[in-house]
């Protein structure tokens, strides 16, 4: 019956305001994600038997059997909730880029990035998490295998700036929306985005050639 | 030696259904201290009086000559053309409803704003008009001025990606004009009455925090902070209320 008089008459609801948390939430666990992600993957730099030691007690814990489809899960619905606010019509899209041409202001572009790297992202990501995913246990000589048979390094190649990119805007976005970055941290809060970027980006391509270099 | 400038201005009259939109471009010496306004004003003097755009107080006060400048939205009084280069394009603020060339309608918006947000204060009080007027502390006088000081002239608005994407939005203005009687003691609103007014996807949740608004605006109002506040306590306000009723 409610929600028959809800479809006439606008009722105040509190659903933007826990979907708007949520996709913070989910959006900052991602980030956490990512950052673990990393540190297991660049273990490889110091040696394959690190990583193997890591990725082996991921498995015995059945961390990567479990943890591994969740994170699958979280990522479909950070996609969902952030889906809410990406134009997906033509019309819409073109107002968008219209501004950001128009505007020559940085911020604003960055959102494009967002939701740009977002779309491959959904696409790369979930190819990448699917095949490691059907071929546990992870192991640093597969990932090498993989790699140096050529494809997959472009593939990485292009993921890998994309999700920094996503993951360092993002966690400037929360800061900046949710008021923790105040108007005086900003400049400050940009230079530490960029950093982010930039010692994520190099950590990545360091394993990626580690991994190319691999005796397997 | 004077700089020629080059202005491209948007010219269209939705009146006339035979005016097509376009840019029409003026040349112009530049003299010392030369604003947009004043620019804007010669054209029209000495080449070309059919041309439309608003200002009235020619001081940043009034709001009224807002305008795209070489892609931001900014006052024309406010903008000097020694800051911009020799090619100047001038276009009216979307968002608003286009009067002509470059004046627009942002008195309708703002008062559906100020409708939508009762942008006045709400008591229940009996005034007596032989008390004393009440005082009110020093600081929180001030942070009430720093946030009253918005002149409408919309620049956050058109700057804002989410305001062009959709029509509903409120727009840092009107948030701003929220915060403002939340630190009111007199406005004796709860959380749960301004979630009602700014607790969406149409208020505060919609902002997606790229601060054009707090970039633009030519007041140098406290967006950014006052976006963000507003999303904290709202965003509190619903998790309380997920916890206290039922
Ligand atoms: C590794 C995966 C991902 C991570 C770590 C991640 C992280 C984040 C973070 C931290 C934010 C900021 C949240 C906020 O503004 O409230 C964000 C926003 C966003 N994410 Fe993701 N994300 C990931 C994948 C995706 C995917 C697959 C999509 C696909 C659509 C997506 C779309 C978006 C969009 C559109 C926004 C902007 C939302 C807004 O403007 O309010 N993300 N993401
Ligand atoms: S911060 Fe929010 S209100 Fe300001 S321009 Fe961005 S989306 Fe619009
Ligand atoms: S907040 Fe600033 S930009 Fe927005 S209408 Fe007020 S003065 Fe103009
Ligand atoms: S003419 Fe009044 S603000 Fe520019």
């Amino acid at each position: 019956m409610s929600s028959i008089l809800a479809m006439h008459v606008a009722q105040p609801s509190r659903r933007d305001a826990y979907l708007d948390w949520l996709q913070m939430l989910s959006g900052a666990a991602l980030v956490l994600f990512m950052w673990s992600h990393m540190i297991l993957v660049s273990s490889v730099i110091i040696g394959p038997g690190a990583m193997n030691a890591i990725a082996g007690f991921f498995e015995r814990t059945y961390m990567a059997q479990i943890g591994g489809p969740l994170v699958f899960a979280a990522f479909l619905f950070h996609f969902v909730l952030a889906a809410r606010k990406v134009p997906f019509r033509a019309e819409k899209q073109g107002v968008a880029w219209a501004h950001a041409k128009m505007m020559h202001h940085r911020d604003t572009w960055l959102w494009i990035v967002q939701v740009v790297t977002a779309m491959v992202i959904l696409i790369m990501g979930a190819i990448h998490m699917w095949v490691v995913l059907t071929s546990l246990p992870i192991s640093a000589e597969k990932s090498a295998a993989r790699i140096q048979g050529g494809w997959w390094l472009l593939f990485y190649l292009v993921l890998l700036p994309m999700v920094e990119l996503h993951v360092s805007i993002g966690f400037y976005r929360i800061g900046v929306k949710w008021g923790v970055i105040k108007a005086d941290a900003r400049s400050g809060a940009k230079k530490a985005e960029n950093i982010l970027f930039g010692v994520f980006m190099v950590i990545g391509l360091v394993t990626l050639v580690r991994f190319m270099f691999l005796a397997i | 030696m004077a700089r020629l400038l080059k202005l491209n201005v948007f010219r269209y009259n939705p009146q006339d259904p035979k005016s097509v939109p376009h840019l029409q471009t003026y040349v112009l010496d530049e003299t010392d201290n030369m604003t947009m306004f004043i620019a804007l004003n010669r054209v029209r003097e000495e080449q070309d009086p059919g041309l439309q755009f608003d200002f009235c107080c020619r001081a940043g006060i009034c709001g009224s000559c807002a305008m795209v400048i070489n892609g931001r939205p900014s006052l024309a009084c406010h903008t000097k053309t020694k800051d911009l280069p020799d090619e100047i394009t001038l276009l009216p603020l979307p968002v608003f409803k286009l009067i002509g060339d470059l004046s627009v309608d942002t008195g309708v918006w703002f008062r559906a704003m100020y409708d939508k947000v009762e942008s006045w204060i709400h008591t229940r009080k009996e005034f007596d008009p032989k008390a004393l007027e009440e005082r009110m502390d020093n600081a929180v006088a001030e942070q009430i001025y720093e946030l009253e000081r918005c002149i409408e002239c919309g620049c956050c608005v058109a700057a804002c990606g989410t305001a062009r994407l959709r029509d509903d939005f409120m727009g840092a203005a009107a948030l701003n004009r929220v915060a403002r009687f939340v630190v009111d003691p007199r406005d004796t609103r709860t959380d749960k009455e301004y979630f009602e007014i700014i607790g969406n996807d149409t208020g505060i949740f919609g902002c997606m925090g790229l601060l054009a608004c707090e970039d633009v605006c030519p007041k140098d109002l406290p967006l950014q902070n006052q976006l963000g506040y507003l999303r904290r306590k709202m965003g509190i306000t619903a998790l309380k209320s997920l916890f206290s009723r039922k």
